[in-house]
């Protein structure tokens, strides 16, 4: 029963897919821009677009699952906060996020909780790009226009 | 950047006022050669003015010959602050603590690896973990890891890693005062803990070179680093403390975030989040930070190590000879206590230098004994396809730039528009065909970090050259290559 929700959610990533990766300021950095119509949707399409700058996402399985909540005293910095756990998993539990569903745990959205599936890292399998190291403070933004949520952030590579 | 807005204060040097911008209290001074002064971006600009308004700052923010935007700190900026009113700002050095570069040189000569290069590449790259996910050799546990943080090279050299030479021949002895593993987050340890002796990937590098006769510009000062014959094989690597520093810089930015208001800081770019360097919380990232710095030194010898270790296995020689020793292993991002005059009054500062290395002149009391009459070695890392560049420091550098000098070519071309221009394996037939070969885990990064993304190595060279804060000793050109 696994295979058809695998199936389904790359469907659905290639057609809805909403973040877009660019050169940043910074020539040796990109930037990521999400939008979508929801905080918890705009929180999971920027974690699956840090994925690609690292490796091809559909190469990766959904075979491994983890749960995480993190904390931040305001939208930005929680937005700062969930990314930088996402690369912080990678180095220290080998995982590269393929999906993952964000549930705000306060109506203040100071704090969420993420479900992550994804994969251990394996270059034999997986077409692997570049390493994300860190997200920057530079031109970090979390903000609702025309009701859809963007958010924007440059990684250190 | 229209250089007729700014006063030319040398042939090399252009000043930009305090009248510029609002809150600067020192002017900024860009370093450029004519050829290269209006190719300054105008964030650079913006971003070293920026730099020129923060407490405490002494003489005037310094952007180097290599200059190109940063975060905070344009990449190539360095700038002194004072102890008592000056902040320390992790924008000022970077999120890789203490990237650097290390030049080995040994006995070997191009025509004795020409016949083993494929075996010998193929040696490295095993031996040297690179890449996304790389995990290094040793298994360290925690109690020395908060060694390494602490001592630095030291630890290396007392678990048999690095030799007394390596340890007289690295930056600060391989080890900055005032490193403490209780500034050190769990996360930064975890991070860093597994991932000692590894290069990374992005600009990260292992490079062998050549030392052709003809490229040795002051034989003298070569002779005197170890450069001792025709067509030498020397070994160049460029990498820092890996996930560790980034963690450190990422948590104390942070830090720093709440704490700047307390502190009434004014700060014009989140990236230049600061502390007072005599606060609780610039203590703490000082300790921190010189932990990520010894950490790197650490990475550089363990990397050294395993070099050795290569050599060893495919020329079936000892180390003697080898002779792989380390001529010197120079910090790019980093902030350290040095000693300069200021108005004829001798004062400790608090130096950040991003993308800057230290260049040292002759009679320094930091430099090794060996190297003192002469000055410093100074690396220079360019593109993977162009090799990388020795200099030597100067008095100059210790009068016109807090002992400062560039550290590498800088990128003119971002990775994405590079990859859309070349293929990886384009780039890798192409540096074959000029005899270079290279090795790597990802080919998309090849295209990436190819030549033409890079600012010529020679013509920055020839501006610190021409400025006098550096003096040209030597150029290499790469033979085999390791990609992170």
């Amino acid at each position: 029963m696994k295979t058809p929700l695998v199936i389904e959610r790359r469907f659905f990533y290639y057609v809805f897919m909403s973040y877009r990766l660019s050169d940043s300021g910074s020539s040796g950095d990109i930037e990521l821009a999400a939008e979508n119509e929801s905080l918890e949707g705009l929180f999971a399409d920027a974690a699956r677009g840090l994925t690609e700058i690292i490796v091809d996402i559909s190469d990766l399985r959904s075979d491994r699952r983890i749960s995480l909540e993190v904390d931040g005293e305001n939208l930005e910095e929680l937005f700062f906060n969930w990314l930088s756990e996402i690369i912080y998993l990678k180095d220290v539990d080998n995982f590269l996020l393929k999906d993952c569903r964000v549930s705000f745990s306060d109506g203040q959205k100071r704090s969420l909780k993420g479900d992550l599936e994804g994969d251990d890292i394996d270059p034999d399998r997986q077409n692997l790009k570049i390493d994300v190291k860190a997200v920057t403070l530079y031109n970090l933004k979390v903000e609702k226009k025309d009701n859809h949520w963007h958010g924007e952030v440059v990684f250190d590579l | 950047m229209n250089s007729g807005d700014f006063k030319r204060i040398t042939e090399n040097m252009w000043e930009i006022p305090v009248s510029f911008k609002d809150g600067m209290r020192v002017p900024a001074r860009i370093l450029s050669s004519g050829k290269l002064i209006d190719s300054v971006d105008d964030k650079v600009i913006d971003q070293i003015t920026n730099v020129a308004c923060l407490p405490g700052i002494t003489n005037y923010a310094l952007c180097m010959p290599d200059g190109h935007m940063g975060y905070g700190f344009p990449i190539g900026g360095v700038a002194a602050f004072a102890l008592d009113e000056g902040i320390i700002s992790p924008g000022g050095i970077g999120f890789d603590i203490n990237c650097g570069m290390r030049l080995l040189r040994t006995n070997l000569t191009l025509d004795d690896i020409r016949p083993r290069q494929e075996k010998l590449l193929s040696r490295l790259f095993a031996t040297i973990p690179s890449g996304v996910g790389s995990k290094g050799f040793l298994k360290l546990s925690r109690p020395d890891f908060n060694q390494v943080m602490e001592k630095g090279s030291h630890w290396c050299r007392e678990s048999g890693y690095a030799t007394e030479s390596d340890i007289e021949h690295t930056e600060d002895g391989g080890r900055i005062d005032g490193a403490d593993h209780k500034a050190v987050s769990e996360k930064a340890v975890s991070r860093g803990i597994i991932q000692m002796g590894t290069l990374g990937s992005g600009n990260h590098y292992l490079e062998v070179e050549i030392a052709s006769p003809e490229n040795i510009y002051d034989p003298e000062i070569a002779g005197h680093y170890g450069l001792d014959r025709d067509n030498q094989v020397l070994i160049a690597i460029h990498c820092g403390s890996r996930g560790f520093g980034h963690q450190i810089a990422t948590d104390y930015l942070q830090a720093f975030s709440r704490s700047v208001r307390r502190y009434k800081l004014e700060v014009r770019d989140r990236e230049l989040m600061a502390a007072p360097i005599n606060s609780e919380e610039g203590r703490r990232y000082f300790a921190a930070m010189a932990s990520a710095a010894n950490s790197a030194f650490v990475n550089r010898q363990l990397i050294t190590f395993g070099v050795r270790r290569a050599f060893r296995e495919v020329f079936g020689l000892d180390d003697e000879a080898l002779g792989i020793e380390t001529i010197y292993d120079v910090a790019h991002n980093i902030a350290k206590m040095e000693k300069y005059t200021i108005d004829g009054r001798e004062m400790t500062l608090l130096i950040h230098r991003k993308g800057a290395t230290r260049s040292f002149g002759p009679g320094r009391p930091e430099i090794p004994q060996v190297y003192r009459d002469i000055g410093q070695p100074v690396i220079v890392g360019g593109s993977m396809e162009t090799g990388s560049a020795l200099l030597c420091g100067t008095n100059t550098a210790d009068r016109e730039t807090f002992g400062s000098t560039l550290h590498g070519a800088g990128r003119v071309m971002s990775r994405m528009k590079a990859k859309k221009s070349t293929r990886g394996e384009n780039v890798r037939e192409r540096m074959k065909k000029s005899g270079i070969l290279v090795k790597t885990k990802h080919m998309a990064g090849l295209a990436e970090e190819a030549g033409f993304a890079y600012k010529d190595l020679d013509a920055v060279v020839e501006a610190v050259h021409d400025i006098g804060i550096s003096r040209k000793v030597a150029r290499f050109y790469p033979v085999l290559n390791i990609k992170g």
